[in-house]
């Protein structure tokens, strides 16, 4: 008796991974479907709206200040990134209005600014930075727009840890990040005195929030930039934003090259 | 049957949390549930983000990023990087949030439960000083104020959603950022965050420091997952003589103002000198706003005290529980810390009596007498007093007629002089005896204490020793340091130190001139408490020393509080030698990036009581040892 009550309830316990998979096929327009899948809005595991100011505690020389050229550490740089970086001429740039070109997605959410998050819909982010007054948008749909800009083509998805073998709507999951994946970025800087990054470059991210225990609401954006033209290996960072309360400290300003 | 109903159990909550509403709630694990992310397995950190200060170090005067408050800040110039040359800073570890962001591999492993297969604890273990912290996830509550304190400290974990959220208590005082004196105080806490996104573990550290931080201080660090096991895991580190010859109070360290490298990181990088110095204001936007108002003068100023302020006061968590209540601590083997009634107490145990270290205020020796009871069922046999001090033996003739020294009766001495060892002219069989240097017996009697309550059993010379339930127990002679009395208590196989008011963990030291004090010979005493330690692992654990007020501590605490002493020492000193009066030292505020960590306005022991004391000490002779 006792194996076969094991078994029985083994199989009870999978039961709702199977459950679960007919429910999503069903939400999502299968035979049957009785109500429509709740939208990326909906479905947010978390708020990210609101305005949040970001916290340089880290690279803090390179990141509250231009470097001077050929500072470049510890960015893992090709030899070819290298000699471009070591031309940079942020006069030139300017001249040539060229002086966005570290306020790129790539770039971007690494210098000191305010970011406000907000809905454009129920399928689509908006991100805006005074720093260089840029906005990036996040696609849940399918991603809109053929890039060439600054911030590139951004898809979004709610991601979180589920076992690949859990169903086909991948098993109930317990909180979540937001992933952001950018490509046909108009080529940029990396770092503000002339990095260089370019149309192949492909910036994945995560936003995390996470809430201090009596204390202050943070964001995290975990990112990856794969370059293979000028990173030797996947670049790494994480960047963190205190929420603020209000509007004040506000600051639109345009892009600088120095 | 019992694994079957536990498997339904598991069934029935997955599909509730499958058919519950379409926008999910994060839950929040219950202690001991399984965690919903797997974040055990061999880790690397990603070194993309702050070389400098986690490969070679970082430089000096650099503390932009950092909230660092004028302590903090006056703290970190005043640092001198060669004091890792002092034998007791050699191996010392990283503190926790400074751990997750260092070098060398990292491994992190699940602990349950053999039976319940419930989560215990999540260890995580870092290659660079072996570092090893304990996460508790079984809803184990945080040690009291009077807890040792570690460098990883004390941690408990709660997933909530698919993060670890850990919080850390009791550490020790150290470096927040490594190699340019960026400190943290043992009054900081920790929160982590930990999240998994596939083969990327970010790790988000929260310091909150009321000692050094204007506000908290936000990093985070990065880390992929190794496949295999890196193989590197160790940390060897002795100390040893670096320096020959380096008299023992020559601590490393800089004056106010006089810091040679200061201006070396702004000149180096082409930076205002007051970019790195503004504290919170240097992690925001407004940085570059701020720094178009700074003038030079301003710059200046912030490499010295800002003058005529008031001292900082302690922002230091009471250790003291003033619950009415004697609360014990065990501390090694067979020898407890008492704390409740004023100035620590100590209870050593075994086969024989009960032997008492001080005695308290003596406003709660019944709680005290209570507990001792709780303990063990002799005597108190032997009381000691590492001082004559009011709180150190307030409780003398209340414990000492409490208990009975069952070696007297029919001895040769109490033939010789009856009822003259124990307290005074009290019966061995109804008192305990009680020893200390015969200074602090002349001292009490001086002060009238009731007979009873004076030591009898005194020693003149640098050294008493006991064998008592079984160890080896010294009492050294410590002249001049806060009295001309104090004594240190070793337990020798205990290995446990009761230091008395020469070392505690919430205050200045007490330098009683009026009673032989001074501040040479405190500093010589503190010297002489780490002459007799060793540490356990990295700098830490080993030798236990029991402050006269505090948290039970080791070298560590102990070697930073001689600095400390040295430091403000130095400082008095030279101003005297420049020909400053008292009320100029005071003025200098000497002790300025100290006071949010031991400062006081009110109280028996102020500030400027000790500054005061500290200045007449180094003006009158110097003190004999």
């Amino acid at each position: 008796m006792r194996p076969a009550v094991t078994t029985l309830a083994m199989l009870f316990a999978l039961l709702p991974t199977f459950a679960f998979g007919v429910l999503v096929h069903a939400q999502r327009g299968g035979r049957g479907a009785q109500a429509a899948p709740p939208t990326p809005r909906a479905a947010a595991p978390f708020d990210l709206s609101g305005q949040w100011v970001s916290l340089i505690t880290e690279d803090w020389r390179h990141r509250q200040f231009t470097p001077a050229k050929g500072d470049y550490a510890p960015l893992p740089l090709s030899p070819a990134a290298r000699k471009i970086a070591d031309s940079w001429d942020p006069a030139k740039d300017q001249a040539v209005g060229e002086q966005c070109k570290a306020y790129g997605a790539a770039g971007l959410m690494r210098l000191p600014t305010r970011i406000r998050i907000a809905w454009e819909d129920d399928t689509t982010l908006k991100l805006e930075a005074d720093a260089g007054t840029q906005t990036r948008t996040f696609h849940f749909s399918a991603p809109q727009g053929t890039g060439g800009d600054w911030q590139g083509v951004s898809s979004a998805t709610w991601d979180a840890p589920r076992a690949p073998f859990a169903g086909r709507g991948g098993g109930p999951s317990f909180g979540g990040s937001l992933k952001v994946v950018t490509t046909r970025m108009k080529p940029g800087y990396l770092r503000k005195n002339g990095v260089p990054y370019t149309a192949n470059a492909v910036l994945t991210e995560y936003f995390d929030r996470f809430d201090v225990p009596g204390g202050d609401s943070l964001l995290v954006v975990t990112s990856e930039l794969v370059d293979t033209e000028n990173l030797m290996t996947p670049y790494w960072t994480s960047q963190q934003f205190k929420r603020e309360n209000g509007t004040t400290g506000w600051n639109p300003t345009p892009c600088a090259a120095r | 049957m019992k694994s079957a109903r536990g498997l339904i159990s598991a069934g029935l909550m997955t599909l509730c949390v499958t058919l519950s509403g379409q926008a999910p709630q994060i839950p929040t694990a219950i202690p001991g549930q399984a965690p919903p992310v797997d974040l055990s397995g061999y880790w690397s950190p990603v070194l993309h983000e702050d070389l400098m200060e986690r490969g070679a170090g970082s430089e000096l005067a650099d503390y932009g990023g950092f909230p660092l408050n004028e302590a903090g800040r006056l703290w970190a110039l005043s640092y001198d990087p060669s004091r890792v040359t002092l034998r007791h800073h050699q191996c010392e570890a990283y503190l926790a949030p400074y751990q997750m962001r260092a070098l060398g591999n990292f491994r992190i492993w699940e602990e349950r439960e053999e039976h319940t297969q419930r989560l215990v604890a999540i260890h995580i273990w870092a290659q660079t000083t072996e570092g090893h912290r304990i996460v508790w996830m079984d809803g184990r509550p945080h040690p009291p104020a009077w807890a040792p304190h570690t460098f990883r400290g004390f941690s408990t974990g709660q997933f909530v959603g698919n993060t670890l959220v850990v919080r850390t208590t009791h550490m020790k005082n150290g470096a927040l950022r490594r190699g340019n004196g960026v400190p943290q105080s043992d009054q900081a806490t920790l929160t982590e965050f930990f999240v998994r996104h596939d083969d990327h573990l970010t790790n988000v550290t929260v310091v909150t420091d009321p000692v050094f931080l204007s506000e908290p201080i936000v990093r985070s660090n990065d880390f992929y997952r190794q496949p295999v096991d890196p193989g590197a895991w160790l940390y060897a580190c002795d100390d040893g003589e670096q320096i020959l010859d380096r008299a023992k109070d020559d601590v490393p360290h800089y004056l106010f103002g006089k810091q040679p490298f200061a201006r070396e990181f702004a000149a180096r990088y082409k930076l205002p000198l007051a970019a790195s110095l503004l504290g919170g204001v240097t992690m925001y936007p407004e940085l570059a706003t701020r720094l178009r108002t700074v003038t030079n003068v301003e710059a200046d100023a912030l490499l010295a005290p800002i003058g005529g302020r008031s001292p900082e006061t302690s922002k230091g968590v009471d250790p003291e529980p003033h619950d009415g209540s004697i609360h014990i601590w065990p501390v090694r083997d067979n020898v407890y810390m008492l704390i409740g009634d004023g100035g620590n107490i100590v209870v050593q145990t075994g086969d024989q009596g009960a032997f008492v270290v001080d005695t308290g205020e003596g406003t709660m020796s019944e709680k005290v007498i209570a507990a001792i009871r709780t303990l063990t069922n002799k005597p108190i046999q032997f009381i000691a007093n590492t001082n004559f001090r009011r709180e150190h033996t307030g409780g003398n003739a209340a414990l000492g007629a409490a208990g009975q020294d069952p070696s007297l009766p029919g001895s040769f001495f109490l033939v010789q002089s009856p009822r003259g060892v124990t307290g005074f002219f009290d019966d061995p069989l109804k008192h305990a005896t009680m020893m200390a240097h015969v200074n602090v017996q002349v001292r009490m009697q001086a002060t009238g204490a009731p007979a009873g309550a004076v030591p009898a059993d005194t020693y003149l010379d640098d050294r008493r020793r006991k064998f008592h339930n079984g160890d080896a127990i010294e009492l050294f002679h410590q002249a001049n340091a806060v009295t001309d009395g104090d004594s240190l208590v070793h337990f020798r196989r205990a290995d446990v130190i009761v230091a008395g008011d020469i070392f505690t963990t919430t205050q200045y030291p007490v330098i009683d001139l009026k009673s032989g004090g001074s501040v040479q010979g405190l500093i010589a005493a503190l010297n002489d408490i780490l002459e007799r330690t060793v540490y356990r692992h990295q700098g830490e654990g080993g030798t236990y020393i029991v402050p006269g007020h505090g948290y039970l501590a080791d070298e560590h605490e102990v070697v930073e509080y001689r600095d400390m002493v040295v430091i403000v020492r130095d400082r008095i000193k030279a101003l005297i030698e420049a020909g400053a009066a008292l009320q100029q030292v005071k003025a200098a505020r000497v002790t300025a990036d100290y006071d949010t960590q031991f400062g006081a306005n009110t109280g028996p022991w102020t500030t400027d009581m000790f500054i005061e004391a500290v200045y007449t000490s180094l003006k009158a002779a110097p003190a004999k040892r």
